[in-house]
């Protein structure tokens, strides 16, 4: 099967280094980007979220289990590794760990240098080729905290891969690889460029399509990928701001600042004989072994009388007694 | 004239949660909702169904955890017991209201739904997944099978290991559970990693679901958008999302359950009510929770509800009902002209979405069946297996990789409140591998511990609790089960290499763990 692919696939150039990080780049520290962290609007994940929904969170801490175990997880494995994931098609999250070994034998081997040397992560853009750790498109160097063992990169390309390297910079510029990480390939944020003899479409009909296919009807004249992104960030944004007015979908229950709650229920509560018939407001109602009854209604404004009657099981006799109760409320304000 | 195809998929999932060493498990009660509100009413609705001859086709995921749970005998004992009381509670409020007429009539609206729900539980002699089976063997409900714990592949991409574990002991859960092997899978979270349909494909799937954008850019171009199935390079057929029904149904701005006649979710009399009259219905420690109980409909935008009125809910699913088909129609009719093949349309939800998120889903899933069997000649209901014997030729892409949660990838479960665990999930998968590899073959304690061991690693990677760390109310528990799971996998594998394998401490494990029982710790390769 032949494929038609456009120039943003030919061949390129070997490696060069490329200019400081592009304006669409951008790399944050996990934990800076944990404390600003991008709430997920309620109403996209509240249907999926109900099934764990027991009830607003409790006001006092539950009891735990006592776990079978009692050690925490390490904060590593003394291991040398570096593992990048995709996040989307923009972003990766990369973490890392180095054994106290390596730490050592890079300190023996550069000395003072070494010490004076900065850390930093540099991303090979090895897109459609079998890297051999020289045959990069391009590569850019995004300065670490080491400490921080994690990072959130932005390598700005989607449909792209990549292979990345953590290391020192030596004072006079030199980088020294540590440890090099998987390769990681983002998807694509549109449709793909390339397009299949036997299963051609024109490109007017694929918009249409595509159009059709993410739910924004037929005409939709650019491709969608852009658009599919905004209705994502409108979404996105009526959430973050208004998701307890704009969204109709049986919502938590709003908090106001200040509220309060009453309703009244009434006991209605007597003995007889064990084996009398006793009824409640005409109802007949089941009593306790030795003879005694409990019932509970809630009360509503307004005049109820509750005709109690029980009936002997061993002579002829009645008795009745009826409460009569009047629930009244006010409101101020 | 008929132009094309309806696939409804409803995506069953719950995450293991048995806890024997507790009497009463918060958590736990994730199932018995589900079970009350989702599964049973959606089992009475496919013997309604199927009772009155009405021709249907539906396909339903049943995640292996899921499964698992639906025949684990304390869960099913548990929930007997836990039906059995909200039966008693139910009872209780139809005689608390009789001053309240609105609300009399609900409260017996719930015993009937409780003693039903009850009954038809006991029918089946507790076991749902025969159920389900029985509607499977009958050629109406295709029931296919999930990543063993529903990970969530893409971020086990560099422990691919772990992905085939998933899926292989999906495979055979599946065979032993249904006495046939799978033929379709739904990928947990919808996440799909390109390649992973190799791993399926050695497993024996012939298909599986992505959101729209897993097929519309994959490369090359889908001739047919998401509107007929793909087939990856390997021979495994893949289905991708239809957006525009999903959106009816799920979206909260625009969708159905959002109708303000439809039952309020949030108002619950387990929090409305007086604390010593529910506290025999609530958490032991003395926390309220949902006892089910819900008398409010959701009325507007204020925190003012009025009562639940069931027919005028009824009639509105009906309308609901009405509408969906009547749009599928319109969008089939379309398609048809503009494409040179009859479309398929593949609407996937959540399943506890019905009954439990939308009480009245159950009800509306059952009007939209019945009429588009007796209503119209456009559409017609079918399954992926069904689609593909009669249209067996489709182009050969490569999907993107994509998922169906927030923003489309993996932002749900690699962030700031998650990204933590990988390092501990990678580090156990590795492992894992190397002791597979170390000891091909071995019995007794070791083999066991082996066992317990990929047991543990699977049940630390089930996507939900990344999830709830990101969203839910859950999250201390979430972390735990991260933490514990890991905790026992690293102490396991420690005690194998070092050939001291504590007996009492593995049989402990194997007995709160006791998932996947004929699980093979080679799988992991």
């Amino acid at each position: 099967m032949e494929k038609r692919r456009n120039s943003r696939n030919a061949k390129r150039p070997a490696a060069r280094r490329i200019a400081a990080p592009a304006r669409r780049r951008g790399a944050v520290p996990a934990r800076k980007l944990l404390k600003k962290t991008m709430e997920i609007p309620l109403q996209e994940t509240q249907v999926a979220e109900a099934k764990y929904y027991t009830g607003p969170a409790p006001s006092h801490q539950r009891p735990t289990p006592t776990p079978i175990e009692q050690r925490q997880l390490p904060q590593g494995y003394d291991e040398d590794v570096l593992v990048a994931q995709a996040r989307d098609p923009w972003w990766t999250h990369i973490y890392w760990d180095l054994r106290f070994k390596t730490w050592d034998d890079c300190r023996a081997r550069y000395g003072g240098d070494f010490e004076k040397s900065s850390w930093a992560l540099r991303a090979y853009d090895i897109s459609f080729i079998k890297f051999d750790g020289k045959n990069a498109h391009r590569f850019f160097d995004t300065p670490v905290d080491v400490t921080a063992r994690n990072w959130y990169m932005n390598l700005g390309s989607p449909g792209t891969s990549w292979c990345l390297d953590l290391g020192f910079v030596l004072p006079r510029g030199r980088f020294v690889t540590v440890v090099r990480s998987n390769v990681v390939s983002l998807p694509l944020d549109g449709p793909s460029w390339m397009t299949d003899e036997e299963w051609m479409i024109p490109d007017d009909a694929f918009r249409r399509l595509y159009g059709m296919s993410v739910g924004l009807g037929p005409n939709v004249s650019s491709p969608v990928g852009k658009l599919w992104q905004e209705r994502l960030k409108r979404d996105v944004s009526s959430g973050a701001v208004t998701s307890l007015v704009s969204s109709p979908v049986g919502k938590k229950a709003e908090k106001l600042p200040f509220w309060l709650v009453v309703d009244a229920e009434l006991i209605v509560y007597g003995a007889t004989e064990p084996d009398a018939a006793v009824s409640v407001q005409g109802r007949p109602i089941q009593l306790r072994k030795d003879g005694t009854f409990t019932l509970r209604f809630a009360l509503p404004d307004g005049k109820q009388e509750i005709p109690v009657v029980a009936r002997s099981a061993k002579i002829n006799e009645t008795r009745t007694i009826t409460p009569v109760v009047t629930r009244h409320t006010t409101r101020n304000p | 004239m008929f132009k094309g195809y309806l696939c409804m998929v409803l995506h069953g999932h719950l995450p293991y949660v048995r806890h024997p060493e507790h009497e009463d498990f918060l958590e736990e009660d994730w199932l018995y909702e589900a079970i009350t509100e989702t599964y049973l009413p959606v089992i009475a609705l496919f013997e309604r169904l199927s009772d009155e001859k009405v021709p249907w086709r539906m396909t339903m995921s049943l995640t292996p955890t899921l499964a698992a749970m639906l025949i684990d005998g304390l869960l099913q004992d548990r929930y007997a017991r836990h039906i059995g009381k909200l039966v008693e509670l139910a009872h209780k409020e139809v005689e608390r209201t009789r001053w309240l007429p609105a609300f009399q009539r609900l409260a017996v609206m719930y015993l009937n739904l409780f003693t039903q729900a009850r009954d038809l539980f006991e029918r089946y002699h507790r076991n749902l997944v025969a159920a389900f089976k029985r509607f499977q063997d009958a050629g109406s409900l295709e029931i296919i099978t999930c990543g063993a714990t529903h990970g969530y592949f893409p971020l086990m991409d560099v422990c691919r290991e772990s992905v085939r574990a998933q899926v292989r002991v999906a495979a055979d859960h599946y065979a032993r559970l249904f006495g046939r092997p799978p033929t379709g899978i739904w990928l947990p979270e919808c996440g799909y990693q390109p390649g992973d349909d190799v791993i399926l494909k050695e497993a024996g799937f012939k298909y599986f679901f992505v959101d729209a954008h897993g097929v519309l850019h994959a490369t090359p171009r889908p001739k047919y958008g998401v509107f007929a199935p793909v087939y990856c390079k390997s021979g495994v057929a893949c289905f991708g999302r239809d957006m525009e029904s999903s959106k009816q149904v799920w979206s909260s701005v625009e969708g159905y359950p959002g109708d303000y006649y439809y039952r309020e979710f949030y108002r619950d009399v387990g929090f409305d009510l007086d604390f010593e009259y529910v506290r025999p219905y609530v958490h032991p420690d003395g926390i309220r929770i949902n006892t089910g109980i819900k008398y409010y409909r959701i009325t507007g935008e204020s925190n003012y509800k009025e009562p639940y009125d069931p027919d005028a809910a009824r009639e509105k699913a009906a309308v609901h009902a009405g509408n969906f088909m009547f749009n599928r129609e319109k969008q089939v009719e379309y398609l048809y002209d503009m494409l040179d093949r009859r479309p398929i349309i593949v609407s996937p939800y959540d399943a506890e979405l019905f009954g439990h998120w939308w009480f009245e889903g159950p009800m509306w899933l059952e009007f939209l069946i019945r009429k588009i069997a007796y209503d119209q000649k456009t559409l017609r209901m079918v399954t992926a297996p069904e689609y593909l014997a009669e249209n067996p030729k489709n182009q050969v892409v490569t999907p993107s990789l994509s998922s169906w949660g927030w923003k489309g990838y993996s932002e749900v479960w690699l962030q700031g409140s998650n990204d933590w665990i990988y390092r501990h999930l990678h580090k156990a998968s590795r492992l894992m591998t190397e002791l597979a590899r170390r000891y091909p073959a071995v019995d007794g304690l070791k083999r066991r511990a082996l066992n317990q061991a990929l047991r543990e690693l699977l049940l630390a990677q089930s996507s939900d609790w990344a999830f709830i760390m990101a969203t839910g109310t859950h999250v201390a528990y979430a972390q735990k089960r991260t933490r514990e799971h890991l905790l026992r996998f690293f102490r396991l594998a420690e005690e194998v290499q070092g050939d001291h394998i504590d007996e009492d401490f593995l049989r402990e494990v194997e007995s709160r763990d006791n998932i996947f029982a004929d699980i093979d710790y080679r799988v992991h390769q």
